[in-house]
């Protein structure tokens, strides 16, 4: 479980970048963290990490408050796939990329082995194993990050825009691996702009806007706000526009094309019975 | 008039295998053409094809030709291709050659060698069209990563290209970065300048674009209308999962019997589906 | 000093070189040091550059020391440390009053040397808070992975690997795309033209007069009085 309590931090003249954030993650939740560029998602998840320190406020994960702690010593509960997977990569081969953490971490030969293993399976590069990282593809690359952090078998895993510059068919299937990764009981925070992701895939949305947290709830509650989805510079989701102007007609608002189609077809079908 | 051509274009970076195969399309002056497809599709390499980054640059083997404003790229050099033809990379960063926002949109000019008298004001208004306004003398290297992204577009807009060929120009750009900067594009397009983009997420382009070219493989899958290109995708299942969530509705509606207009963008949708229900609801209470 | 153009100072800082090399007496290269390290406050930029005057003077009375220990008499090897700390300042005032374009500007534009080579410079010192970053965003992700820095000497050594790994694999990827992208943007293909004025003026034709009448006057000296 992860606690932030009242956690400030200013990097910036007097400004303060994240501005007294509470938030509570449960084990097993799937969480977005959206908000403009600048608007402080990307610190926050850096605070949860260690890599910065906050200012006032506590992290407390587990139990223990993280003040002392160094990042290496939050990865063996936090994983964390930064955006670019080009700052990390320096191995020969995708399996020995991936055992490059739990070694840090000291797992024995063994361990090693089977979490890698483990890893590869679970993000589709099983096939993979012994291809040059740097070849790979962008989505490839990404999801050699995540087996990393996976092999090193932690609860939570903190993921900054995985899905950013990635073809449509990618983007699926990362978001099914987390999915699944998510329904195995692993807690996920996504933090990302892309609003047809964090409709579709998660469940809570967690919105800063200027440091500040100014949304904490369901997706559903998010988009129903639309004057607000506006300030805080995120984007309806196409059905969900659509949905939302046609609501004088009695249509109720849907994230999914999908499921609006057959709300549409039904109202219009259902009408000249 | 055709602005790019792509006659039977193939082509392999040296010591690999062919990366495009028999490419057969054009851009006509003045269009705004979207590329799709899947990561490693050679999307890129089309991108650098029209600038005649390759052959010249890396070498490799070609066939076929590529035909910028008439002339064929073999036959020309990058440096005489550049005058009419501006390349944005995906990676912006490395694109920016300069210490200051000024020099960088600044040394186009140079190179093109344009009167320094005239290169101040230039470089000003390029720096207010795409939002950076009033930052000449600031670091390259303080920049954020939008702000970078938009400075590789200012240095390539300064030399009032004809044609602006761009490689996901807005990957480092939040939706309303994103938005602003496929407004700027489509306001260039009206005015005349002929723009080619690799975009991962159609819906930003869809309201701008009168072309729609789907790459798979090295190949051209579709090239076509947007309506068009999408509906073919959709029928035939390449790479559908591209397709945004707009066209979808309308595809499922479509299976179910409804015939609608043109779909550029939700406002579209909105006012077809308006009428549709009004009719509708006309019906039930007049029954 | 900053109103003067470039050349001129490029040509400063020979003059002040060929300065250290006539001059023979410690009290001559100590006045020159301390001339110009008079110039750098008068021009406020004392603040920005003592740090690096400082490891100059550390490094020159290191060089001092071993020439020393080597068995030169104790006034050559002064000697010899003073001249290094006079030519080393002048290249500090050189880089501190002129902006890189600048001084690229009149070495393509002026000493014809070739654009490619003048754009080096800018295009390192244009790198480095990039590289700075990319460094940093190296040793978080690694970090983030369990790397610490701890341990013995070799095992310090060969898990630097992680850290030095992704940079260079991304600066070698770097440097391909910055190359790309300079033919892209018409770079080399013949003459260009400059934003930058680095034009000679009354003010630089004074200066060099000057230095010529300096250099003629340390030659006489020399050669008369033995300076």
């Amino acid at each position: 479980m992860l606690e932030i309590k009242g956690v400030s931090y200013c990097y910036q003249q007097g400004k303060p970048v994240v501005d007294n954030v509470s938030l509570t993650v449960e084990p097993g939740e799937f969480v977005a963290i959206a908000g403009r560029n600048g608007s402080g998602k990307t610190t926050l998840t850096r605070l949860i990490m260690s890599l910065i320190k906050p200012a006032n406020g506590q992290i407390i994960l587990n139990g223990v408050d993280t003040a002392r702690q160094s990042p290496g010593d939050i990865a063996r509960h936090v994983g964390y796939v930064f955006q670019n997977p080009d700052s990390q990569i320096f191995r020969d081969t995708v399996a020995s990329e991936t055992a490059y953490g739990p070694e840090q971490l000291g797992f024995t030969a063994q361990e090693i082995a089977a979490s890698v293993a483990e890893a590869l399976e679970r993000t589709g590069l099983t096939a993979l194993a012994d291809a040059y990282p740097r070849n790979l593809s962008r989505g490839q690359k990404q999801r050699v990050a995540i087996a990393s952090a996976l092999a090193m078998k932690p609860d939570i895993l903190i993921l900054d825009e995985p899905t950013s510059g990635q073809d449509a068919a990618e983007k699926e299937n990362l978001m099914r691996i987390l999915t699944e990764l998510n329904a195995e009981g692993k807690t996920i925070i996504l933090v990302t702009h892309d609003m047809d992701i964090l409709a579709r895939f998660t469940k809570r949305a967690v919105v800063m806007a200027s440091g500040v947290k100014v949304f904490d709830g369901t997706v559903t509650e998010l988009f129903g706000q639309y004057a607000n989805v506006q300030k805080w510079g995120l984007r309806e989701p196409a059905i969900m526009n659509i949905s939302r102007n046609l609501a004088k007609y009695g249509v109720s608002p849907d994230l999914t094309a999908t499921a609006f189609s057959r709300q549409i077809i039904d109202m219009l079908q259902g009408g000249r019975a | 008039m055709k602005a790019i051509s792509f006659e039977n274009f193939s082509y392999a970076y040296p010591k690999s295998e062919v990366v495009l195969n028999k490419l057969c399309f054009e851009v006509k002056k003045g269009s705004f053409t979207a590329i799709v497809g899947p990561s490693g599709a050679g999307k890129t390499t089309l991108c650098m094809a029209a600038a005649g980054v390759v052959p010249h640059y890396f070498g490799g083997r070609s066939a076929g030709s590529v035909v910028v404003q008439g002339v064929r790229t073999m036959d020309s050099t990058m440096g005489e291709l550049a005058k009419d033809v501006a390349l944005v990379l995906e990676d912006y960063e490395s694109q920016l050659v300069a210490m200051t926002v000024e020099e960088e949109v600044a040394f186009g000019l140079e190179n093109a060698c344009v009167d320094p008298k005239l290169i101040s004001s230039m470089v000003q208004e390029t720096l207010q069209l795409v939002g950076l306004a009033g930052r000449e003398q600031q670091e390259v290297g303080g920049l954020s990563g939008g702000q970078k992204q938009r400075l590789a577009l200012a240095g390539a807009l300064v030399t009032k290209p004809e044609i602006l060929i761009l490689d996901e120009p807005a990957s480092a750009l939040d939706p309303e970065g994103a938005a602003e900067l496929y407004d700027l594009l489509g306001r260039l397009n009206k005015q005349g300048m002929t723009i080619l983009v690799v975009e991962h997420e159609i819906a930003r382009v869809l309201p701008h674009i009168d072309q729609l070219v789907l790459l798979l493989n090295g190949s051209i899958a579709v090239a076509d209308q947007p309506e068009t290109a999408l509906r073919k995708m959709n029928d035939e299942g390449l790479f559908p999962e591209a397709i945004p969530p707009l066209l979808e509705l309308r595809f499922l509606l479509e299976k179910s019997g409804y015939r609608f207009g043109t779909w550029r963008c939700e406002a579209d949708a909105v006012r077809e589906l308006s009428a549709v229900l009004k009719e509708a609801e006309e019906v039930s209470q007049s029954a | 000093m900053n109103k003067l153009a470039p050349l001129t100072k490029l040509i400063f800082t020979v003059a002040v070189s060929v300065w250290a090399m006539l001059l023979t007496s410690l009290l001559g290269l100590g006045l020159l040091a301390v001339a110009q390290i008079l110039l750098l406050a008068a021009l406020g930029l004392l603040k920005r550059t003592y740090k690096g005057i400082l490891s100059l003077t550390f490094f020159a009375a290191l060089l001092v020391l071993i020439q020393y220990a080597l068995g030169s008499n104790l006034e050559a090897a002064v000697a010899g440390g003073l001249r290094m700390i006079d030519m080393a300042t002048v290249f500090v005032i050189l880089l501190a009053t002129t902006k890189m374009q600048s001084l690229t500007t009149a070495l393509v534009s002026q000493c014809r040397v070739p654009q490619e080579y003048a754009f080096m410079f800018t295009t390192a010192l244009r790198f480095i808070p990039d590289f700075l970053a990319e460094s940093k965003a190296v040793r978080e992700a690694q970090a983030c992975r369990g790397y610490t820095g701890k341990g013995s000497i070799v095992r310090r050594f060969t898990s630097y690997l992680a850290l030095v790994g992704p940079l260079v694999l991304r600066a070698v990827s770097r440097s391909e795309t910055m190359a790309l992208s300079l033919e892209l943007r018409g770079f080399g293909a013949g003459r260009r033209s400059f934003s930058k004025d680095v034009g000679l003026r009354l003010r630089d034709y004074c200066t060099l007069a000057g230095m010529v009448a300096v250099t003629a006057g340390f030659t006489a000296g020399r050669m008369i009085y033995g300076w």
